[in-house]
């Protein structure tokens, strides 16, 4: 069995003695070489997650090993873009780029950096102050891609990104994921971003993981039904249903075959994930799920 | 998607250690440049003082002191009133050092790096945690050694200059003076920088931390400056009803000594006031007595305040590393 890139048991985290949990029971299996889509409403507990995972943040409970070993280990080997894409502002790009070739001493990637830095037309020589969101971002991306990380975690990456930059960025991140196996992390509450270049979900409400696994898998474990108002939905695990006028319509995991009245359909990724952020109460599928992972 | 995993070819090998000296510099180029001015400013206006205006100082205190009481007497008191001026300006500068140490520590060392996020980046590098905060306490503590070091020496260099050739010069006990003249500020400045660190981390806010910092100092140095009398056995001098209390230096105590060893507080200082001699005779006293420090005591007294200054820099550095393996998590392999 190969090493998962994180493996998640029982993660809890938690600010302070009487804070809420920002994150709880959190328990999931990421293989490695996969893109892995973190989805979530706001606060939901993507970003603490993603800090415990680059070893910023300790978890108050449980335990979680990133690639193999525990996050502080893991340090050199893992790339971490802040939400806030946090850079020296005094500091140039260029020696902001000079400064991630001497703090990763062994392990960058020149090229890699100012490919990146260059695709966005960024002149060398300004400083970190006087750059837009956008051009900041790409900074940030650049210094995380040039350590040339195994695990590579990306808190709202493509938020201050024009449409033009969002897909050249994801042309790279693919790449990088494609050519050196990298296993790329993303967390965005917009899923139309991510639906196209992930082939994992993990799906976060609340402080818990709701879903879990690959796309795919998840797709064909759910159907769309509409049926007459008052049919029974049992024994089906129902995610989601509403009545309109003489039809109930649901989002469903069909527990066996379906009966042949029903009008079917496969929902999208959007559909499937809205749903479960709109019934917090919906049982999650992970025991069904982890057994396909 | 599906992707050959190709080993990265730096895993087995140990990966040198991050450069960070040459960062934590440009960081704080602004800082350091300033710091060194100060230094060297500072320094220069003390070698001003301990020559020439010693010189012209003690030149105009020969002149007045050879007029004796004869009306017409000329001597150049712009000399002694600016030998005075420059010194009190110097001293004080010399022991607010330190606290422009812990402000800028608090501030900007750590502070800044937790508010605006850039430690956690700094952290996503291959730095870990404690090799950020051991860069961040020791690059600066050895500039700022050097740099207090270098102030009191000066200091203490101009001041004993002056000593009993300038009239006006401060003694040894006068406190600005005694703890300008010491390794107090050195300590104090290491300290200042050990608990700007902390606050800094503790508070996550530059300004919040500067202040914080700054704040904590001062009590520090109070709760120094309050227990500076006992850190060193004091020596008791006693002396006949009619002379009153002797013995000049750092006060600790004094009182009247009965006959059977007691100590009392005194009610007067001189039994040959009328009225005090009846009081203190009713006490059944028999001597005054006084607990002082005298000049022989100031390098004991100035090195047990500076080793309490330097425990507790050590305990907040700890404590700082201890806090960030708290929140960041440790390696168990």
């Amino acid at each position: 069995m190969t090493v998962p890139a994180i493996e998640a048991d029982a993660l809890g985290k938690r600010f302070g003695r009487r804070a809420a949990w920002a994150l709880r029971d959190c328990s999931f299996r990421l293989p490695t070489g996969r893109v892995c889509a973190v989805v979530g409403p706001n606060g939901a507990g993507k970003s603490t997650l993603l800090a415990i995972a680059a070893g910023l943040l300790a978890p108050t409970d449980g335990t979680i090993t990133v690639l193999g070993t525990d996050p502080a280990s893991a340090r050199p080997r893992v790339g971490f873009v802040d939400q806030d894409k946090p850079l020296y502002p005094q500091l140039t790009v260029d020696e902001t780029l000079r400064m991630g070739a001497d703090l990763n001493p062994g392990r960058w990637d020149a090229d890699t950096a100012r490919r990146i830095v260059a695709g966005g037309d960024l002149d060398p020589g300004k400083r970190i102050r006087a750059l837009s969101g956008g051009q900041r971002t790409r900074v940030a991306l650049a210094l995380a891609l040039a350590k040339r990380p195994e695990l590579l975690l990306l808190d709202e990456p493509m938020a201050d990104l024009d449409p033009l930059a969002r897909h050249e960025l994801m042309g790279v991140l693919m790449g990088q994921a494609a050519a050196h196996g990298t296993t790329i992390v993303m967390s965005s509450h917009v899923v139309a971003e991510l639906e196209d270049s992930c082939d994992h979900l993990l799906l976060v409400g609340g402080g818990r993981v709701r879903l879990a696994g690959e796309i795919d898998d998840l797709l064909a474990a759910h159907t769309r039904v509409s049926a007459p108002a008052a049919t029974d939905l049992a024994p089906h695990d129902v995610v989601e249903s509403r009545t309109t006028g003489r039809q109930v319509s649901a989002l469903i995991r069909p527990s066996g075959p379906l009966p042949g009245d029903w009008s079917t359909g496969a929902p999208s990724l959007e559909e499937l994930v809205l749903s479960y952020l709109r019934n917090p109460e919906a049982l999650t599928p992970a025991d069904t799920l982890e057994a396909a992972v | 998607m599906t992707a050959t995993l190709t080993a990265p070819a730096t895993t087995d090998r140990p990966a040198p250690s991050p450069r960070q000296l040459r960062w934590l510099y440009r960081l704080h180029r602004p800082a350091l440049l300033t710091g060194a001015a100060i230094t060297l400013l500072l320094g220069a206006a003390l070698l001003w003082l301990g020559g020439p205006l010693t010189d012209a100082s003690a030149a105009a205190w020969k002149e007045y002191n050879a007029c004796g009481f004869s009306p017409t007497c000329a001597y150049d008191q712009s000399s002694i009133l600016l030998y005075k001026d420059v010194y009190n300006y110097t001293t004080f500068a010399v022991l607010a050092v330190p606290f422009l140490v812990a402000a800028w520590a608090g501030g900007s060392l750590t502070g800044r790096e937790m508010e605006s996020g850039t430690a956690r980046l700094a952290w996503t590098q291959s730095v870990s945690p404690a090799r950020w905060l051991a860069s961040r306490l020791a690059f600066p503590a050895v500039l700022t050694a050097a740099a207090t070091g270098l102030l009191v020496w000066l200091h203490r260099l101009a001041w004993t200059a002056a000593d009993g050739r300038v009239d006006t010069a401060l003694s040894w006990d006068h406190f600005p003076t005694f703890y300008a003249n010491g390794t107090v500020p050195v300590a104090l400045a290491l300290a200042g920088l050990a608990v700007g660190v902390l606050t800094g981390l503790l508070l996550r806010r530059a300004m919040a931390a500067l202040a914080t910092a700054a704040v904590v100092l001062g009590a520090l140095w109070a709760a120094v400056h309050a227990a500076l009398p006992h850190l060193w056995p004091a020596v008791t001098e006693v002396s006949r009803l009619g002379e009153g209390p002797l013995g000049s230096g750092i006060w600790v105590g004094e009182g009247i000594l009965t006959a059977d060893g007691d100590r009392l507080a005194a009610p007067c200082l001189s039994g040959g006031i009328p009225g005090c001699g009846s009081t203190l005779a009713d006490l059944g006293a028999v001597s005054f007595y006084r607990d002082f420090h005298p000049a022989a005591h100031y390098w004991p007294l100035q090195l047990v305040a500076s080793g309490a200054l330097l425990l507790v820099a050590v305990l907040a550095a700890l404590t700082a590393f201890r806090l960030l393996r708290h929140r960041t998590g440790k390696t168990t392999g």
